[in-house]
This record gives structure tokens, C-alpha cells and sequence, in this order.
């Protein structure tokens, strides 16, 4: 009884947290606009399209982190400043919980319709379809970890009241090991047909990154609600 | 007695004993370190001069890491027992990491140029010895960061924590991938592969540097120390 009660309290945190999302749905409109214009930005920036062809993946996932961290920070403002975040903790929610259901909540609402946004990459980029494949996958498998990441991110700077970029500069230097893996699976899929260990690494960097996210998240909690 | 030092007067009583001697020690070890480094050891067969630099580089390298590691052990302390000298100390640590680790960046930069061709490669050791310096900066930003330093302290030791990660991937980056940077010459579990007329400045050099990282150490703990206190003094006289 106690373990059900547990559950269905996690999912009604879920519940909420994709609730308020659905509200201010204009994050949602922002970040994808956010990511087609960045993305289109580069393109122009660049005379000759073959360069941006070999670069896609790259020009993906940075204009993708950078959109994601801006996304988060709105994201975990609100509920610090109306004291929302204080009261989950109050209600007994554990702060990894809370941190899961965010998670969960920014994956399902920004993560899967910016998937939705990718064939457009297609027809800028001018890639193949196996190619944008590859990159669906790709960014299925990296935006787990990169949604807790850019959480915690958001966590260490919710105390600022200026100064926001320092969160790009702590955070940032977490995300080498995510970028040399995603934008190295393609190369490795057409060459090498190693794909699958490459994949199974992004899978592994998740499995890092859960427990440190959840481990300093709730760190960071209990400091900012003292 | 760690505990017993963990008071920050005591601890700032010790340091004003320790600090000239541990300076004077790294001063003397350094001079003659420079002396062998420059007379008393060969060139290198294949690198000739060059070489030199490696008496500087591979200790400021092995400082960057052992510096991260105090800041990680320190960061524990910090988080576990809520111990005002281990902020103390990691505060302290980042900036002194920061530059052994820039040391160890420009000096392989500079060694790179006549024996690679060039002067820095994506190559996995020093991909993430860079990456451990935008720790350091990302350490040394939270802790000017926040206007309350406890928070600043608590926040930069959990950033810290993180950070571990990032050792075992510089430690074993050379063995675990391909690369151009070549795998440690001195192993705790097999002989040394460099010449003991090398060995010795080298080792000279790593017992200086590590001298002059104490007392510059035991320096900025104290001026951390004097500084709450003036913070603490101004904070009363308001109130």
C-alpha cells in the first residue's frame, strides 16, 4: 500500500510538472524556434553547404545545448520563486524525485517534439535519410542525460541574481564527453560499422549521468531551501 | 589531530610557523633541481634539448591532478562534516590547481611544437587536461559567484565532486585510447623507462614544486581565514 501510494505520487508529480509545461506552453514555442533559427543561422554563415553537411551533427547538438539551457533555467525559476520547489520538499517528496519527475517532464514535452524538428535538418542540411536516422537516434538516446544535466545546470544558478552565464561555464565543460560521442556515432556507422558500441555508450553515459545528477541535485536542494 | 586542526585560528597559528620553512625548502630544491636539469642531465637522444621542458611539465602535471584531488577530498569533508577549514582549503586549492594545470597545458604546448609539429592536437590527454582546467575555472567562478560564501563553498564542492569524474579519464586517457601524447613513463607496478641521470632532476623538480604549492597553499588559507574574520568584525559592526 505504501509502495503504490509512493508511485502514484511520483506520477502526479509527473503529472504536474507536464501540466505547467502545457501551460506555459510558450516555452515550448520558443525553444523550437530558438532551434530551427540557430540551426538556420549557421547555415547561412557558412558560403559552401558541403561544409555544413559534415558538420551537421555538430552544429545540432550545440545550437540543441545551448537552446536546452536556456529552456531550463525558466524552467526551475518559476517553481524556486513562487516556492513551489520548497513546498514539494515540505510535502515529502525527495528531492530526487523531484529532479526525476522535471526530467521526465522536459524530455517528454521539449526533448520529443524538437524530434519532431529534426527532418527539417534534413532539408537544410541536405543530409541523407539514413543520415537523419542516425541523428534521430542519436538524439533519442544523448537527451536523457543531457535534460539532467541542463536541470542541475539550472539548479547551481537559481540563487543568482546576476551573473546567469556562469551557469554555461560550469556546466559546459560536462558536456565534452557527451559531444565527442554523439557526433562521432555517424562517422563509426558508415565506416566501421560499430554503431551499436558507440549507441550502447550513449546509453552508458545516461547511466553515469542519473545517479551524479541525482546525487548532486539533492545536494543542491537542501541548499537552496535553507 | 586533524580534527584539532580544523580550527581555522589554530590552523592560521600553524601556518605562520610552516610557511617560511616549507618556502625556503622549495627555493633551495629549486635551484638545485635547475642546476641538474640544465648540467647535471643529458639530452635526450631523439629530442635533444627539448627534453628539458619535461622537468617542468610532468610536475606541474601531476600537481593539477593531485590539487584536484585535495579539492575532491576537501569537498567530501566540506559536505559530510560541514568542516570550515576544508572550504577553506579547496577554496584556496583552485586557483593554485588552475595554474599548474595552464603550466602543464602551455609547457606540453611548447614542448609540442619542435617534437610534434605542432603546437596542440585533440588528443584524448590533453582534450581533458583542458577540460580540467575549465574546472578550475568553473570552481574558481562559484566561489566569487555568490554573495554568501557558505553557499559559494557548499555549491563549488559539489561541482567539485562532479569533477572527479574527469581524473581517471586523464590518468588512463593515453592507455584507454589511441594517442599521441605517450603512456607514463614512471609506473608505481614496473621500473621506471626513463634514465636515473633524468629521474633525479625530475624528481628534484616534483619535491620543490610540491614545497612551493604548501607554503602558497598554507599563504592563501590564511588570508582566506583573515579575510572572514574582517567580514565577520564588519558584519558586527553593522549589526
Amino acid at each position: 500500500m505504501g509502495k503504490y501510494k509512493v508511485k502514484l505520487d511520483f506520477f502526479k508529480l509527473v503529472k504536474r510538472e507536464i501540466r505547467i509545461m502545457l501551460k506555459n506552453f510558450s516555452i515550448i514555442y520558443s525553444f523550437s524556434t530558438f532551434f530551427v533559427i540557430a540551426s538556420l543561422i549557421f547555415v547561412f554563415s557558412v558560403n559552401d553547404i558541403s561544409y555544413v553537411k559534415i558538420f551537421y551533427k555538430s552544429i545540432v547538438w550545440i545550437v540543441l545545448i545551448f537552446s536546452i539551457m536556456l529552456v531550463s533555467e525558466n524552467f526551475l525559476n518559476e517553481d524556486f520563486n513562487d516556492g513551489s520547489l520548497k513546498e514539494l520538499q515540505f510535502l515529502g517528496f525527495s528531492e530526487e524525485s523531484i529532479m526525476v519527475s522535471k526530467s521526465i517532464a522536459m524530455w517528454v514535452m521539449i526533448m520529443i517534439p524538437m524530434l519532431f524538428l529534426v527532418p527539417l535538418v534534413f532539408v537544410f542540411f541536405q543530409i541523407t535519410l539514413y543520415e537523419l536516422i542516425n541523428l534521430v537516434i542519436n538524439l533519442f538516446l544523448a537527451t536523457p542525460s543531457l535534460t539532467l544535466i541542463s536541470i542541475l545546470s539550472s539548479l547551481f544558478s537559481v540563487q543568482l541574481k546576476r551573473n546567469k552565464i556562469i551557469q554555461f561555464v560550469i556546466i559546459l565543460p560536462f558536456f565534452v564527453p557527451m559531444i565527442i560521442f554523439t557526433t562521432s556515432t555517424g562517422t563509426l556507422f558508415e565506416s566501421y560499422n560499430l554503431n551499436e558500441n558507440q549507441f550502447l555508450i550513449l546509453i552508458g553515459i545516461f547511466f553515469i549521468t542519473l545517479p551524479v545528477c541525482l546525487m548532486a541535485g539533492r545536494l543542491i536542494m537542501k541548499e537552496i531551501n535553507k | 589531530m586533524i580534527f584539532n586542526l580544523a580550527n581555522p585560528l589554530r590552523f592560521q597559528r600553524l601556518t605562520e610557523k610552516i610557511e617560511p620553512i616549507t618556502l625556503n625548502i622549495a627555493i633551495i630544491l629549486l635551484l638545485v633541481g635547475l642546476f641538474f636539469c640544465f648540467f647535471g642531465s643529458p639530452p635526450d637522444y631523439l629530442q635533444g634539448e627539448t627534453v628539458r621542458i619535461m622537468y617542468i611539465h610532468v610536475p606541474c602535471a601531476w600537481f593539477s591532478l593531485m590539487i584536484y584531488s585535495i579539492i575532491a577530498i576537501c569537498s567530501i569533508f566540506s559536505i559530510v562534516f560541514k568542516h570550515t577549514l576544508a572550504d577553506l582549503i579547496s577554496r584556496s586549492c583552485a586557483p593554485i590547481g588552475a595554474c599548474f594545470t595552464l603550466a602543464t597545458l602551455l609547457s606540453g604546448s611548447i614542448w609540442g611544437k619542435p617534437t610534434w609539429g605542432t603546437w596542440w592536437v585533440w588528443d584524448a590527454r590533453l582534450t581533458s587536461e583542458l577540460v580540467l582546467l575549465v574546472i578550475y575555472l568553473g570552481l574558481i567562478i562559484i566561489n566569487n559567484a555568490y554573495e554568501d560564501k557558505s553557499k559559494a563553498d557548499r555549491y563549488s564542492s559539489i561541482l567539485a565532486i562532479i569533477g572527479i569524474i574527469n581524473l581517471p579519464i586523464i590518468k588512463w586517457s593515453v592507455d584507454w585510447w589511441s594517442t599521441l601524447h605517450q603512456p607514463a613513463s614512471i609506473s608505481k607496478f614496473s621500473s621506471p623507462s626513463i634514465d636515473p641521470s633524468m629521474l633525479l632532476p625530475l624528481f628534484i623538480m616534483t619535491f620543490s614544486f610540491f614545497f612551493f604549492f604548501i607554503s602558497i597553499l598554507l599563504v592563501r588559507v590564511r588570508g582566506e581565514i583573515i579575510q572572514r574574520k574582517i567580514e565577520v568584525i564588519r558584519f558586527n559592526r553593522m549589526v
